[in-house]
């Protein structure tokens, strides 16, 4: 670490605003950007066979990570304190209840368990120095689970990416356009896709699987 | 009714599932495997439209995309109403209901025809250009005659209840057409294990091999496809779309392709499935397998119902056991002609004759012709034909050699059906969509595709080469070409051996397009060229002689290729016509290109499930179900939806904005605020940044503390404002406008990258991140004090433009001490998924203040009394902080500079009497400009009357009792106290003051308290 940036460290003044944004007391009601669904009451009333499965995995923790590979302290800190590496370019890697996502050259989203959203920044400020940026955008937007056979054929309606194996491993992230929105989708198995979107839009992600999925039976899940 | 003109046996039908249809409200009968022109050619029915301009009676000439006679209405309820919907590619299903379009009061009736023969003569060629385009104020009056006239039918006065879709795909090969070039070369293709999609129009593949003699491997044709077929549908990496038409073919082999799911099931698509679909396709390479299109003779009277192409002659009788009349008169230029002749003979009807226009044929099949005992007659051409609503006999003439007058003595046969051959013109439009220009070929006298820089390949016929055995060959070779090229491949090189076909001998063809007529073109009957836009050889001569030189030209004066055909059957023999008559040759007078899409394609099908609720997407607060359940009425904010107000029972909408206006100048009121744009600007240089987006200073800002800043553009105009707060030494928030925070995300990226990229900072958008309330008005500190205990919130501690963290409602939560209103104003924000628990807490708290929710609108009045902008509604990209009387805001002494500066340094930004926002106040306390509305100095002065600029902003104060406006006056800084007029379109004049744009507490003591 250089000297400026351990000045930097001790100068009464804040570098950078940390801030746990989750109540101490489970008094206070979270809200997902889809509560408004009641997806969990779809789920015991709907279909079990629909060709496309869907969950919404809620209230988790995100942090938009932007910093260089050329930052060491970046890079080793990232897998010092996630006992994983930073995925490279379209890759994305998992350990334990975290996963991290390559977004673009200088961006990763990791999404943990919600709680420890704010514990992990904190961590990770503590090991990385110079340039980077840690954002926590956890109320900011989602994260959906399409799977089954046809879940593809709901993708294909929904992006011009492609799709196909060769080209879209699992494990593949990439963000693209969905519709008229646009996604940060991850392929998380042979008939299994993640989409992270964001909350505003969350509704519309929705209406829209809802209407690509009816040919073949939409099954939503706990 | 009988099918009088069905076979008792053959064809491609499933004679054990008869149906039923409606033309024209006539119920006929069918079999499943019919199209409806077949349908209507077994039932009889001779006319299907009247011409465009002559009001013609016009008969079934094709059996394909080509037909340009049956363009037919389709839809048993106003709901299902489709048109453009070609008979020949429509497929018959149990109650059908279809309509002509044109021939007003019927068809077979028309009323128009003693119209159209005055017309005829009024509408000389040209009449596109001539007659339509003066006076333009006319053209809506024009459109509906030649609309209802020319029957280009009409769309649905109802919702479509069907669903359209888009679905994209990526595949190494594309193959066009299920022809037996398109059959091999998918099959070579998919063998090598490459991903393949092969789509073709028609119900079946097979192509011409569903009406075909001929045989492959010594077994029916019919026979190999079904073998095709049967391999290709067990392939995993081949997709097969059969009813799917590729109607565009685009950049970067991209390709479209409209698949009809349903609309042969029935008319409406089955509950939940997709009528129709659109497939979007990247393609690796795309192989051109499109065929060829029979080119018809141009004689007189050729549009007689009853005459047809030859090709499709034997298409009705051997795919559909249909015979299109009773007698026969063939006309060719070529071997393959005969065909028609032998396939009619061996259904049983008589040919009267076939007409040869060559003078010694020697292919085998004029020997088979004699054979059969049919008469041949050589070196002559049917130059006229007689009848109106049915061909009744045909004049014969022998013909010189080059095809250009009658050398002989007329003669007449009686027959009611002629069948042209005049040889086949590849199917090139697809090739045409990426700017390819056709090649002429004189060997085949014929257009192929030209030289393309898309990864295209042909085979087949649209390759000009037609036999079968060059179609499967080419298909195999051009199918393995693809996927080797594509990266598959290697591994079956030379393995799939080309089918046995036997080749007939086949005699020269003789170049022929526009028969002779015993008179002059201009004197001879009709001959038509386009069937659809009634363009006559006569008038492409009349476009030559008028000077239109260019086949450009002469195709928009006489309108030839207009029609929703795109002149499939006419282009050809136009341009020959053209070229003939310029004295050229056709490759050196050109052809004309072709556009997406190959065949109309519905609305339904180019919208997808972009439509309805599905439009655009509709982005929600964490609190909108609140708004919801209060009744509120929304606003259209970029894609937001924002409580505009609240209105309360019987109330109007005036009533809830003095309502809401006076809660939160007397007590509270609360904004959902979360829309605002949310961008977390971290970084070493985050400080120096703003200083350089943003025109005022930035370097002093303390943590803790919040400033408005002006962002402009590099020429010094306003584009975005808000407040940003500095949240750590190297940590700040930025607000933006609703609907600016992309745009200034993506500003800022920009400079960060291209201008500045050693700049250490990151932005990030947390606009969704955070739910923001505005709790504004004189109580708003009591009522938040009983929601937080680790916030001080005296004025001393928490002093306006300061911001503090703590817990509201037991949530963490940033408040900053900012205000719009110019009230005593907090900022809430928490996270999203808190933001309707504590909205919820702040009203169970707020009832004994009254705290009264307001949106939008008022949001509006309260910051216009304040004076405050709106960037986007007070500033319109013509207009600078100085303009707006906002100098404060700019700090010229930044040691880097900032976007803008310069701008605002220009010539024409210091001039004198810019524009400049001002207030205004109405002589009349109650009335309220509209806004929009332009000052003059003296509202009697004569027009031109000079404008001195329009109003931006304009209310009625309920908190002031009078209305209250904003806008630009020429020089307005300097003209306190002036009165200028706003003429109103009903001739009143509107009189107003020049003011401070500050109406209320100009201090600033409401919101320091």
């Amino acid at each position: 670490m250089s000297e400026q940036m351990l000045a930097e460290q001790q100068t009464l003044i804040p570098v950078y605003a940390l801030m746990d944004q989750l109540p101490e007391t489970e008094g206070p009601r979270p809200e997902s950007p889809l509560c408004h669904a009641d997806l969990a009451s779809l789920a015991e009333q709907g279909s079990r066979e629909g060709g496309v499965r869907l969950q919404e995995q809620a209230l988790l923790g995100h942090l938009v990570l932007r910093g260089s590979l050329q930052n060491e302290s970046f890079v080793q800190g990232f897998a010092q304190v996630m006992g994983m590496a930073l995925p490279g370019a379209l890759e994305s890697a998992a350990a334990g209840d975290a996963s991290v996502r390559w977004i673009s050259p200088d961006e990763w989203l990791l999404i943990v368990p919600g709680k420890q959203a704010f514990s992990l920044e904190k961590q990770l400020r503590e090991v990385m120095a110079g340039h980077f940026s840690i954002a926590n955008v956890s109320g900011g937007q989602t994260v959906l689970v399409l799977a089954g056979q046809d879940a593809v054929n709901v993708l294909k309606k929904s992006t011009g990416y492609d799709l196909r194996d060769r080209n879209f491993p699992v494990g593949k992230v990439v963000t693209t356009t969905f519709a008229k929105t646009q996604a940060v989708i991850r392929r998380t198995g042979q008939q299994e896709w993640e989409l992270v979107v964001r909350r505003s839009f969350a509704d519309y992600v929705w209406l829209w699987l809802q209407d690509a999925s009816a040919e073949y039976g939409l099954t939503v899940t706990a | 009714m009988t099918q009088t003109n069905r076979l008792p046996s053959g064809g491609r039908l499933d004679r054990n599932r008869p149906v039923t249809f409606k033309y024209n409200g006539t119920t006929y009968s069918g079999f499943e495997g019919d199209t409806l022109a077949s349908a209507l050619l077994a039932n009889g029915v001779d006319v299907v439209a009247r011409s465009f301009k002559y009001s013609r009676p016009r008969g079934i000439v094709a059996a394909g995309a080509d037909e340009p006679n049956a363009v037919l209405q389709l839809g048993a309820t106003e709901a299902t109403q489709v048109p453009n919907v070609r008979a020949t590619q429509q497929e018959l299903f149990d109650g059908l209901v279809a309509a002509s379009t044109n021939g007003w009061p019927s068809t077979d009736n028309d009323l128009m025809s003693y119209i159209g023969k005055v017309g005829g003569r009024m509408m000389p060629p040209g009449f596109y250009y001539k007659t339509f385009m003066y006076p333009q104020s006319l053209w809506d009056t024009y459109e509906k005659f030649i609309r209802k006239a020319a029957g280009i039918g009409r769309s649905p006065t109802e919702n479509d209840p069907d669903i359209y879709d888009h679905m994209n795909h990526h595949a190494d090969v594309v193959v066009v057409g299920g022809g037996p070039a398109g059959l091999s070369a998918a099959l070579a293709a998919g063998r090598a294990g490459a991903q393949v999609i092969l789509a073709d129009e028609q119900a079946e593949f097979g192509g011409m091999l569903l009406h075909s003699n001929e045989l492959i491997n010594d077994a029916p044709a019919t026979e190999w496809v079904a073998a095709v077929v049967a391999e290709l549908q067990t392939m995993d990496n081949v997709m097969l779309l059969p009813r799917s038409t590729v109607n565009g073919y685009h950049d970067h082999n991209f390709v479209t392709i409209h698949e009809r799911r349903t609309d042969h099931l029935a008319d409406l698509a089955p509950r939940g499935q997709v009528r129709q679909r659109m497939h979007r396709i990247r393609a690796g390479w795309v192989v051109l397998a499109t065929g060829a299109i029979e080119r018809p003779l141009v004689y007189a009277n050729n549009d007689v119902p009853g005459c047809m192409l030859a090709s499709a002659v034997s298409t009705y009788i051997k795919r559909y056991a249909v015979v299109p009349g009773n007698e026969l008169v063939l006309m060719t230029t070529n071997d393959q002609g005969y065909t028609a002749a032998f396939d009619w003979q061996d259904a049983g009807r008589k040919v009267v004759a076939i007409v040869d226009t060559r003078a010694e044929p020697t292919g085998a099949c004029v020997a088979q012709a004699q054979q059969r005992g049919l008469k041949v007659i050589k070196g002559s051409a049917v130059i006229e034909v007689k009848g109106s609503k049915r061909v009744s006999g045909v004049l014969v003439a022998s013909i010189d050699a080059a095809g250009d007058r009658v050398t002989g003595n007329v003669q007449q046969l009686a027959c009611d059906t002629v069948a042209s051959a005049g040889g086949w013109s590849p199917a090139v439009h697809l090739a045409c969509h990426t700017g390819s220009r056709p090649e002429w070929r004189e060997d085949i006298q014929a257009f192929v595709p030209g030289k393309t820089v898309q990864r295209q390949l042909t085979a087949g016929a649209v390759h000009g080469s037609y036999t079968l055995r060059a179609c499967l060959e080419e298909g195999i070779q051009q199918g393995m070409l693809a996927a080797t090229n594509a990266g598959f491949g290697e591994q079956i090189a030379g393995q799939i051996p080309v089918p046995t076909v036997t080749e007939t001998a086949a005699g020269p063809v003789m170049t022929l397009f526009h028969v002779p007529h015993t008179k002059p073109t201009s004197r001879a009957p009709k001959q038509f060229v386009d069937y659809q836009t009634d363009v006559t050889a006569a008038g492409i001569e009349v476009a030559t002689r008028e000077g239109y030189e260019s086949i450009e030209h002469v195709k928009r004066y006489t309108a030839m290729g207009f029609g929703t055909d795109q002149g499939k059957l006419g282009n050809i023999n136009g341009m020959a016509i053209a070229a003939k008559s310029l004295n050229k040759t056709i490759p050196e007078t050109g052809t004309t290109i072709f556009r997406p899409n190959y065949t109309p394609i519905t609305f339904g099908a180019i919208a997808g499930r972009h439509c309805k609720e599905l439009y655009d997407p509709k982005r929600y607060t964490a609190m909108h179900r609140w708004h919801l359940a209060q009744g509120a009425k929304f606003e259209d904010v970029g894609q937001w939806k924002r409580p505009w107000y609240f209105p309360k029972p019987g109330e109007s909408m005036q009533d809830s904005l003095n309502r809401e206006c006076q809660a939160v100048r007397t007590s509270a009121g609360i904004l959902d605020a979360s829309t605002l744009g949310k961008i977390d600007i971290q970084g070493r240089d985050a400080r120096e940044f703003l200083g350089r987006v943003y025109s005022n200073a930035w370097a002093k800002l303390a943590v803790g503390k919040c400033r408005y800043g002006l962002m402009c553009g590099e020429d010094g105009m306003v584009f975005d404002d808000g407040v940003t707060a500095c949240l750590a030494e190297n940590h700040f928030i930025m607000t933006t406008t609703t609907g600016g925070a992309a745009g200034v995300l993506e500003w800022l990226e920009l400079y960060h990258q291209t201008e500045w990229p050693e700049l250490e900072v990151y932005f990030n958008t947390v606009t969704d991140q955070w739910a923001t309330m505005t709790i504004s008005g004189p109580n708003s500190r009591k009522l938040l004090a009983e929601l937080t205990d680790d916030i001080d919130l005296s004025g001393d501690s928490f002093k306006f433009m300061d911001w503090k963290e703590g817990t509201v409602a037991g949530v963490p939560a940033r408040v900053f001490r900012i205000s719009f209103t110019g009230e005593l104003s907090f900022e809430v924000n928490v996270q999203a998924n808190y933001g309707m628990y504590v909205w919820e807490r702040v009203f169970e708290v707020g009832a004994k203040y009254n705290l009264t929710p307001y949106g939008t609108e008022t949001m509006h009045i309260l910051r216009a009394e304040k004076g405050f902008i709106i960037a986007g509604q007070d500033t319109d990209g013509s207009v600078t902080p100085i303009d707006l009387g906002m100098s404060w805001c700019v700090a010229n002494n930044k040691p880097f500079s900032y976007i803008g500066k310069r701008g605002m340094a220009r010539e024409d930004c210091l001039k004198e009497n810019r524009k400049q926002l001002v207030g205004l106040k109405t002589r009349d306390p109650e009335v309220v400009i509209p806004e929009g509305a332009h000052a003059v100095e003296n509202p009697n002065q004569a027009a031109p009357v000079p404008m001195l600029g329009h109003v931006t902003s304009s209310y009625y104060s309920a908190c002031l009792g009078h209305s209250i406006a904003m806008g630009f006056i020429r020089g307005g800084h300097d003209r306190m106290g002036e009165t200028v007029y706003y003429p109103q379109p009903d001739g009143s004049v509107i009189e107003a003051e020049i003011c401070s744009p500050i109406f209320l507490d100009p201090k600033g003591e409401r919101q320091n308290v």
